[in-house]
Parts: structure tokens; sequence; C-alpha cells
């Protein structure tokens, strides 16, 4: 991506952000009187990952799969139930009053919404001004006038923005306005979820270019967090696909493209739309059947086994696949993944099959009322048109 | 595994729907009327799939809507002419327009959950579409019903039909509106970004689906989208759509192989793709929507084109057909005014 970013790829920086365990379940509460706890979205289920300093880390999957609450938790804006995460050298989670404000300052978050992460009463100067004042980072007017002069110019807005509210300005405008907000307290880490998902295409590009040159001129840290993998590839140094609250593969960006390991990456690398008649015309898609399992009900042993076209009848439904290095040839070691069968699916020896989908209720407290434990037999149909 | 099977040839034959200089201007009280959807002429064949492509705003939505007679009964003025089989839909009395409605026209909306009756099991609300169209008892009505969940791919299609919309996942239940559309066979179905709301592997299974259903019954689709892959993908045709008119238009292929209007050009040029080349820099387009021109004596798209000449300030540029291509431009790529090189001199800065 960047001159800075390759150079962290070729040598890698030291870790900034280290996530030890990551677990984030919220509980699932019935009751009128007594709020009783009947179950768990397991939202986030045991990730382990490390984000060094410089580059962009991407973090890609489909929507509930506990993308924004890892995001989240890293920034200890949501408690994790185990786990722990290290940032620049200490445990967050150890830091309470003074401490905990000052690292907080280190980190910040980019939302995809910015209508509804901006406060619509306030001014863009005072929105601008409220973290700098929290983080004790206004000394005088003077200076502060200056820095949010330097502030906007950085996010390509006009100076006269400052006396502007939000809803005054378009889509992407208000996205320079998100970022400018977590520039402003000059942060180590951006947490940047889904920052141009709800911007149009034109405009996703400018953004995209905006958090590409911000990196370069501020040495900045990223963690994006994205359901677009085109996108996601386009910004990351590094790529971690997500299923089902842990990761499933986790590679450079371009060795992720070059070779998905992983079935559930496969699958969602060949379902995303290239925008060139030629390319989709001879494109092998492998479709999934069927639903995502509930998180409150993920499936015993590999999470994919459910829906995975490769699924082998021993291991995958009793042990869950841990995050390992595969023994490839050209393969390189940091390129990792969850799968038992990982070896024989890339060497083509192991055959995708055909299985047949069921719905998955998406009610999560219901999800056992049809009588499935170990949620939903959603499989997957790979068919032969010629 | 699959690869995607298009249709053949469908440039042949006679329209189905023919979509003539279609206008929608909205009034609202004491407001300037605003023209959302301005001079827009398209046709689409028995089992063709033509595509509307454009950003939010570009006015898609309005123009189906217009087509199925949907728009609310006060505050706008539609003109023009939708040609159904030599019927104008457009005249049609509001409760022809529902007979139409199902029978001949389907529509597939991108929330199902809005065009889904939440008390209502999904099977009554499928059986309802079959007794009022095609005069079926509920009895009958009823093993018809199974074999549309079944045919869209919705597994154990006895149970789902007891099921309330709200059991189903968002891909279920767009499936479930799927089998709703076509239950009376349309002969024209238009999807609304069926597929916006979805995961991208159940996107990939939808299209599929919409493409297995065009082929085999040949119905004519109408696909609106804002993704460019998308349309890449499953349209024979394609109608770039810019501040509610019609920008360009060619063949598949043809159209993505060479854009010749500035919009399209660069909104091809600001798209990551899968399996474009990493590090290298997108090219916006400048500016938003907001900066748009009216069209009344310019190119709406003006401020935010990378290669305008004096006149795009001054006058419309004309819709110009010439087979199946067409293009409203008065400087296309590759035209001897045109700049071939990279975007370098907009007005508007990125915002
Ligand atoms: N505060 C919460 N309470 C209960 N469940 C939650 C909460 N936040 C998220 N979830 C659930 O956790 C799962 C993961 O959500 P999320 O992290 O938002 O996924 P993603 O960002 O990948 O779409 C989802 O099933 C979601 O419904
Ligand atoms: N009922 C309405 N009243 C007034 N303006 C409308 C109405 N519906 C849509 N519009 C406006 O018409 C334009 C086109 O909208 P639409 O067709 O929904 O765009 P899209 O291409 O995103 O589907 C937009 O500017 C929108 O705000
Ligand atoms: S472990 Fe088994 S079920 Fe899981 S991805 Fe690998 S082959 Fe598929
Ligand atoms: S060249 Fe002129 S008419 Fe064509 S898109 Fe640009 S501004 Fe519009
Ligand atoms: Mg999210
Ligand atoms: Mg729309």
């Amino acid at each position: 991506m960047t001159a800075a970013a390759e150079q962290t790829h070729a040598q890698p920086g030291d870790v900034l952000v280290d996530v030890q365990g990551i677990k984030v379940h919220f509980p699932i509460k019935k009751g009128v009187i007594f709020d009783k706890t009947i179950g768990y979205v397991y939202a986030v289920d045991g990730v382990d990952l490390q984000i060094r300093r410089g580059e962009t880390y991407g973090l890609v999957g489909e929507s509930g799969c506990g993308k924004s609450t890892l995001g989240r938790a890293i920034l200890n804006l949501e408690p994790p139930t185990e786990g722990k995460v290290v940032f620049d050298g200490t445990d967050i989670a150890s830091l309470r009053g003074e401490e905990l404000r000052r690292k907080r300052q280190h980190m910040q978050m980019v939302f995809q919404d910015p209508l509804s992460s901006l406060d619509p009463r306030q001014s863009v100067e005072s929105l601008l001004l409220e973290g700098m004042k929290a983080h004790g980072l206004v000394k005088d007017t003077k200076a502060a006038n200056a820095r949010l002069r330097e502030l906007l110019k950085a996010v390509g807005l006009p100076a006269a923005s400052l006396q502007k509210y939000p809803h005054e300005f378009s889509g992407g405008q208000r996205q320079r306005i998100g970022i400018a907000r977590a520039l402003a307290v000059d942060p180590q880490l951006i947490v940047a979820d889904e920052p141009v998902s709800a911007l149009d295409v034109s405009v996703q590009a400018q953004v995209i270019n905006l958090l590409e040159d911000l990196q370069d001129r501020f040495g900045l840290t990223y963690l994006v967090v994205a359901h677009d993998l085109a996108v996601v590839r386009h910004i990351s140094d590094r790529v971690g696909v997500m299923y089902l609250g842990a990761l499933v593969e986790e590679a450079a960006a371009d060795d992720l493209y070059a070779a998905p390991m992983h079935p559930y990456t496969r699958a969602l690398m060949s379902a995303v739309p290239v925008p060139d008649p030629v390319v989709e015309d001879r494109r092998e898609r492998i479709l999934l059947n069927g639903d995502l399992p509930s998180p409150a009900n993920p499936p015993k042993g590999c999470r994919f086994h459910t829906r995975c076209p490769w699924r082998q009848p021993t291991q995958c439904d009793t042990d869950r696949p841990a995050l390992r290095v595969v023994s490839i040839d050209g393969v390189p070691e940091t390129h990792r993944v969850a799968c038992h069968f990982a070896e024989g699916i890339a060497s083509g020896e192991l055959q995708p099959h055909k299985v047949e989908a069921e719905v998955v209720d998406p009610h999560l407290g219901e999800s056992d009322a049809h009588g499935s434990l170990i949620g939903p037999a959603t499989t997957v149909e790979v068919t032969d048109t010629p | 595994m699959t690869t995607r099977a298009y249709a053949a040839d469908t440039r042949s034959g006679q329209a189905l729907l023919s979509v003539r200089d279609l206008s929608v201007v909205f009034q609202r009280h004491g407001e300037q009327p605003f023209a959302a959807v301005d001079g827009v002429s398209f046709e689409v064949r028995p089992g063709q799939t033509v595509g509307l492509v454009g950003e939010s705003g570009s006015g898609k939505s309005v123009t189906s809507l217009a087509i199925m007679g949907l728009l609310p009964a006060r505050g706008n003025r539609v003109t023009g002419v939708a040609d159904f089989d030599g019927t104008d839909l457009l005249k049609l009395s509001s409760g022809d327009m529902r007979d139409r409605r199902g029978k001949d026209l389907g529509m597939i909306f991108q929330d199902p959950l809005s065009s889904l009756n939440p008390v209502v099991p999904i099977g009554v609300q499928v059986t309802e579409v079959l007794e009022r169209h095609k005069g079926m008892s509920r009895k009958a009505a009823m093993p018809k019903a199974r074999e549309m969940l079944d045919k869209v791919g919705i597994p154990d299609p006895d149970r789902r039909l007891k099921d309330y919309p709200h059991q189903l996942s968002g891909g279920m239940r767009q499936r479930a509106l799927i089998a709703m559309a076509l239950a009376c066979e349309p002969r024209v179905l238009i999807a609304d970004e069926p597929t916006t709301a979805l995961d991208v592997t159940i996107q990939a299974q939808i299209l599929q689906l919409l493409g297995d259903l065009v082929r085999d019954s040949g119905t004519a689709l109408i696909m609106i989208t804002h993704d460019l892959g998308v349309v890449a993908g499953l349209c024979d045709e394609v109608n770039v759509m810019y501040g509610g008119r019609i920008v360009e238009r060619g063949l598949r292929h043809d159209l993505f192989a060479a854009p010749r209007h500035p919009y399209t050009h660069g909104l091809l040029g600001s798209i990551p793709r899968l399996d474009g080349q990493r590090g290298e820099p997108l090219i916006p387009i400048p500016g938003s929507v907001a900066d748009n021109l009216p069209w009344d004596h310019a190119c709406a798209f003006a401020p935010r084109c990378f290669q305008p000449i004096d006149v795009c300030r001054s006058q419309t540029p004309g819709f110009v057909e010439d087979g199946a291509s067409a293009l409203r431009c008065h400087n296309p790529v590759g035209s001897p005014h045109g700049h071939t090189a990279q975007p370098d001199h907009a007005e508007v800065n990125d915002q």
C-alpha cells in the first residue's frame, strides 16, 4: 500500500496491539421480574491477533461474525469475557482513571455511519475540540485554532466547515469529520468500523485514499473492519477472515488473495462480484447453501462444518481447529488457517462435495426451538452448471 | 462449483416493456418542483436482463415505482409511456394496475421484511397471490406455494410455509419474496437492489437464482443496483443513471471494456477490485451529487467531470442512441476533444 507500510510488511515493526484469547459473550436474558440468563451470544469466541505498528490490519467477514465486537473489545469499549488486549506493552484492562484515559487517547475509532456517531447539535468545531479538551490537548485558543485548521486541511475540508453542523455535509464529508475527530487527539491506532460502507462508490474511493494518505503522514496503525473483501484487500497489509466469532484464516493481503486456503475464505472470495464481465463470465463460484448459524448456538467442532463443501467425516464435527501454520510448499508462516484439512484441500486431494441446506432461524433464543442442538444443519451445495 | 450462465443473444426480438421519455416530477407544497426522473427511455425483451445502475438518489427506484404504479397518489407528476405489450401502464386505472402487478409484473425490493406481512405466515402470503391473480382455490394454491418455495431454494418448504417472516433469515426472506413475485409467472420482474442488504455469499445465491429463473422462464428482468460488480455478472444490457437521467447505455461487455461517459469511466476507476493491483491508488470522482448542476442548461455532472468543455455548462447534452448503445455527453471519453489521460483538472476538490 504505502511505502512505509510496505516496509513494515517486509520487516515487521514491533507489535502495537496484542490480542490474547479474547472472548466476548453477551448474555441472553429472559424474564419479567428476574433477569434470567438463558444463554449467550458467543460474539467473539477466542481470538488471538497482533497488529504491528504502522500496518493496516483488515478484519473481514459477514454480518454478525463479531467484527465490530472484536474491534470494540480491542479498544476496551466492550469488556472481554476472557482474554486480554495488550496495547503498546500495557494490558489495558489493568489501567484505571488517568492512566486509562491517557492510553485511550492513543486509540480512536471511526464509525460506519458518521451521522449517527456525530452529535447533530454540535458544530464541527465543538465536535473536534471535545476530544482534544478531554485529553488536555487544548492549551490556548490560538494553538487550538491552528490545530483545527490543520486537521480540516488534512482531511480535505474547507476551514469554513468549523461553524457548520453535521447535517449540512454530504455522507463523504461527514466521514471526513469523523476521521478528523479521531485524528484530533493524535492517536497511534485507529479502529475504523465499516468506514466506507455507507458511502456511494465514487465517494468511497475518496475516503479510502484519504485514510491511506493520513497513515503515511502520521504513521498511523489501522484496524479496518469491513464486510467488503475487495475494500479490505485494497487497504490492508494483512487480513484476518472471521467466521462466527473466530479467525479462520490470516495472511498478508496478497497471499490471501493469491491462495485462499480456508473453505470459507474461498467461498467468500468467489462470491465477491468483480466489475468486469470478462472475469465474471469465467469465474467459478463456490455457492454456500443455507444461512449462517446463530452465534448463540454455534456448531460444535469446526464452526464452518455445517456449510463446508470439504467437510470430512472425522474431526470436522468434533474438534475445533486452531489457527495454524500449514505445511505446504511456498506458503509462508505468516499465512495461517483454522482448518484440519487445509493441506489436502490445497493440493486438490480433497474435493468439494454436495450437501443439503437447511434454514436457520434468525432468532437467537429460539434457535433450538426447532429441535436442533448443534445449530442448523446448514450445508453446502456445490452445483455443476456447464 | 458453478460458473454463471448467461442468456445468449437477447437483443433480437420485440421489446416486452418499452419505457419512453419517463419523467417523474415531485412537487411538495411550497417547494420547487424536482425532477427525480427525467426523460428516461429503455426497453427490455423476454429473457433479457437490463440493468439500471447508479448511485443513491439517481432515480432508479423512482423509475421502477413509476412503472409499477406504486408512487404516492399525490405530490408527483408522471409523464411518458411505459408500453407493456401494447398497453401503456401509466394510463391504467389504479385497479387495473393492481391486477397487472403480481400477474404480469412482479417486483422485489431491497428489504423483504417491508414487503412481507409480518403477521401472516409465508405460505398464506404466497397462496393469497395465487388466489387473487390466478383465481386458484386455497386448496389448489397450497401445493403450488410449496412448489414455489422449493423452486427458490428454501429448504424444508412444508415447514417454512407455516413460518412468519421474522422466523426466516434475510436471505431466506428474500427467497420467499422472490417466490411470491414469481408465483404468478410475471413476464417482467423488477428487482430493486434485491441483494444490497444481504451478505455477499447469500447475494451470490440470490443472483444465481435470478439468473436461472430468467434463463428458464424467459422472464424479462430489470435489475436495479448500485453495484457494478453485480451488473457485470448478470445484465445483458446496462443503463447508467446520473441525476435522474440515463447518461450511458451499452451491452455488458462493451460498456465495461470501453466506457464512454466520464461518469461511467469514473465509477469504474473508483472501485477497489478484488482482483486489482494492490498499491495502485483508486481514482475517485471528486465532489458529490450535492455539486450537481441542474440539467436544464448544462450537464449535471460537469462540476465533477474530468474533461468538461465549455458547452457542458451552457447546454444540456442530448441523448444519442446508436443501436444497442446510447450516450448523453458533449465530450465522451476517447472522442477528439477528449483527454485520455487520467482526471487532472476537475474543479471540485475531493469532499
Ligand atoms: N450488545 C450486544 N448484546 C447482545 N448481542 C450483541 C451485542 N452486540 C452484538 N451482539 C451480537 O453479537 C454478534 C456479533 O455482532 P457484531 O460484532 O456486531 O458483528 P459484525 O460487526 O461482524 O456484523 C451478533 O450476533 C450480534 O447480534
Ligand atoms: N416520494 C418522494 N418525494 C419526493 N422526493 C422523492 C420521493 N421519492 C424519491 N425522491 C427523490 O427522488 C430522487 C431519486 O430517488 P430514488 O429513485 O429513490 O434514487 P435511487 O437511485 O437511490 O433509487 C432522490 O433525490 C429522492 O430524494
Ligand atoms: S475443518 Fe473441516 S469443516 Fe472446517 S473448514 Fe476444514 S474441512 Fe471444512
Ligand atoms: S464531458 Fe461534458 S457532457 Fe460529458 S460528462 Fe463531462 S461535463 Fe458532462
Ligand atoms: Mg459490524
Ligand atoms: Mg433506490
